[in-house]
């Protein structure tokens, strides 16, 4: 089976890999869009900041809103262990992203173990305006919503109700809520980037720094994507910066304005592209006129790719280390089917090595 | 003197960062000097001289020659003196600009005026998202200065806005006045959804009545108040409207209830 090509030719690893590091090296701005384990975000980035690359996820949007609330307003957070044994009264905002179904459904089957140790009992803010687009519910919660209203405008009805202001619309099930957050002991509000956007996050956030001045309230921030949270975090600890992060001089900048590589690409600002799918199944995006490296869980060339190099998913093709928002940290993963394809951390470090007068990645 | 003028050769291939070329950096600074500075962002950054031909040479008063949206940080930290440029610019124009004044005859990206304390900018074209918006990690965003889009505005216009003047002349994308501290937005047009979302004081006026409010704003009826006429007069003496925008007894809404409800949004009346 091949596991590499030049354009659609398939090749020895060791050619793709020199004509992908010809490609680096003979580049004005190259760019990378991450989708690795932790190992591999860490050889993309030692290479990114050797090549004074920038660097973004492959989901980069997403990420991007949800780091935005971190970078630019704050929050208060709790950890999934303390929500489990602490909370009897949680607070669903919006869709959750599916990924997290299973968490909610062993909650849904326990009761805290700290604190109150009442029933749980559930309630879901969520938009009038628009079905559910995550399918069915795992856990039974009261609606909190009002007519005609979007979740961001449910959030900011919710925000001034708890506070007793008046408002122009208001909520079904309030008073509800507010009767259970006056008994609940931990009470915490658990949302996802995917489910709100930059300024409902902000509202959601304001909305519990405003409770705590009366009573404890906290919230859980689940990621959207666990792989691509990992990144974020990788890229913190390596860099100081969340990733839309470019190195000039090699020192880091963190702009994400500046360094959106989807934007860099449809604007041509790029001319190399360094793409990643370690968990496979998407192809590189097709606009721009950057020449594609793909490192792809793939057993064909990537679409449009100038080089492809098919690597292996950590946790099913070999060991690894990845981000579980279950645990709320990095957790080792160990191979479910080994296989010889290569990880993104091993390809990447023959790339440097092949790079001319670059040698090997420190990191 | 002669202005000192940047004449743009060729478009450039990189992001460029023109924070560098303003009055009080170039004041010092010899042609040959000024053709050697480094404005590229790329692997193989490009210099002043490889873009641009330059004439003239008055630094207190700059020219650029044609525009591009690849020019970042055009007026940034300028203090004073004047900067025309004629085409269009990217992101970050006249970012924290204490003086002085800026004139775009074209369009601009992302975060125009951002962190501005002072002086005047005034853009014929459309701006982007986040216009006198802060940049990640920063608290505050425009504190000063009086910023003019005579197009349309993005998304998130006068986030953060804590003193001075934004006018939106052909209206907005969604959530203007979004976390606004004080100071004042004008917006002539329509604008999106859910204006003043978050605004903590400040005024938000517009030409019509706003659509898309957060039901945390509420009506507070037609106050007659001198302010209105102030202001009116205040915007035609600065050439941003040319007629009364308020006019007399101008509705009210007061919001963001969900914040602290101190903040204002005035419209004209239809029919007045």
């Amino acid at each position: 089976m091949s596991v590499a090509w030049i354009g659609s030719q398939p090749v020895p690893l060791a050619d793709a890999v020199r004509t992908a590091a010809k490609l680096l090296a003979s580049s004005r701005c190259p760019v990378f869009s991450l989708d690795a384990d932790v190992h591999g975000t860490r050889s993309a980035i030692a290479l990114a900041a050797v090549l004074g690359a920038a660097y973004d996820h492959r989901s980069g949007d997403a990420v991007a809103r949800e780091v935005a609330l971190f970078t630019d307003h704050g929050g208060m957070f709790t950890t999934p262990g303390e929500v489990r044994r602490r909370s009897s009264l949680i607070v669903l905002v919006g869709d959750i992203a599916p990924a997290h179904a299973e968490l909610f459904k062993g909650w849904g089957g326990s009761s805290p173990d700290l604190g109150d140790k009442a029933p749980r009992r559930w309630f879901q803010v969520s938009a009038s305006d628009r079905p559910t687009r995550r399918g069915k519910a795992v856990v039974k919660a009261v609606p909190l919503k009002g007519e005609g209203l979007s979740l961001n405008a449910t959030l900011a009805v919710l925000r001034a109700e708890l506070q007793d202001r008046m408002v122009a619309a208001p909520l079904q099930n309030v008073e509800r809520l507010k009767k259970a957050m006056a008994s609940a002991q931990f009470p915490v509000f658990v949302f996802s980037g995917g489910s709100l956007d930059q300024a409902g996050l902000v509202m959601l956030q304001d909305l519990i720094v405003d409770f705590n001045s009366r009573h404890r309230l906290s919230s859980l921030f689940l990621p959207d994507d666990d792989d691509a949270w990992g990144t974020v975090l990788t890229s913190l600890w390596m860099t100081g910066f969340p990733p839309r992060t470019g190195f000039i001089n090699s020192l880091p900048s963190y702009d994400p304005v500046r360094w959106d590589v989807q934007r860099m690409i449809r604007e041509r600002e790029a001319d190399v592209h360094v793409w990643m799918s370690a968990r496979g199944g998407e192809d590189p995006p097709k606009r721009g006129s950057a020449a594609v490296i793909a490192l792809d869980k793939t057993e064909r060339p990537a679409r449009g790719a100038a080089v492809t190099i098919a690597v292996g998913e950590a946790g099913l093709d070999h060991d690894g280390v990845r981000y579980s928002s279950r645990v709320g940290t990095f957790t080792a993963v160990r191979a479910a089917e080994p296989s010889p394809l290569p990880s993104v951390s091993a390809v990447l470090r023959q790339l440097a090595e092949a790079m001319p007068g670059k040698g090997t990645l420190i990191c | 003197m002669k202005a000192l003028t940047f004449t743009l050769i060729n478009p450039p291939e990189e992001r460029l960062d023109l924070s560098i070329l303003t009055p009080s950096t170039l004041a010092e600074l010899t042609r040959n000097e000024i053709a050697k500075l480094r404005i590229g962002t790329s692997r193989r950054p490009a210099s002043v001289g490889d873009l641009f031909k330059i004439t003239g040479s008055d630094p207190a008063n700059i020219i650029f020659e044609g525009g591009h949206s690849r020019f970042d940080g055009v007026a940034s930290g300028m203090t004073g003196g004047s900067i025309r440029l004629v085409g269009d610019a990217g992101n970050q124009i006249a970012r924290a600009m204490t003086g002085g004044s800026l004139y775009i005859d074209g369009s601009v990206g992302r975060h125009a005026g951002s962190g501005m304390t002072g002086g005047r900018v005034e853009i014929r074209g459309n701006a982007g998202d986040n216009v006198g918006g802060p940049l990640a990690g920063e608290i505050t965003g425009m504190d000063g200065g009086v910023l003019i889009i005579r197009g349309k505005a993005g998304d998130y216009a006068g986030d953060r806005l804590r003193r001075g003047t934004i006018a939106l002349c052909k209206g907005c994308g969604d959530y203007p006045g979004y976390r606004m501290i004080a100071g004042t937005i004008v917006i002539l047009g329509r604008s999106g959804i859910m204006p003043g979302y978050l605004m903590k004081r400040g005024t938000l006026l517009f030409d019509r009545q706003p659509e898309h409010l957060s039901p945390t704003f509420l009506p507070c009826g037609e106050p007659d108040s001198p302010f209105a006429g102030l202001l009116d007069r205040y915007l035609i003496s600065e050439k941003i409207t040319d007629r009364a925008l308020l006019g007399a007894r101008p509705g009210k809404f007061a919001g963001d209830n969900a914040v602290s409800g101190k903040g204002e949004i005035l419209y004209r009346k239809k029919g007045r």
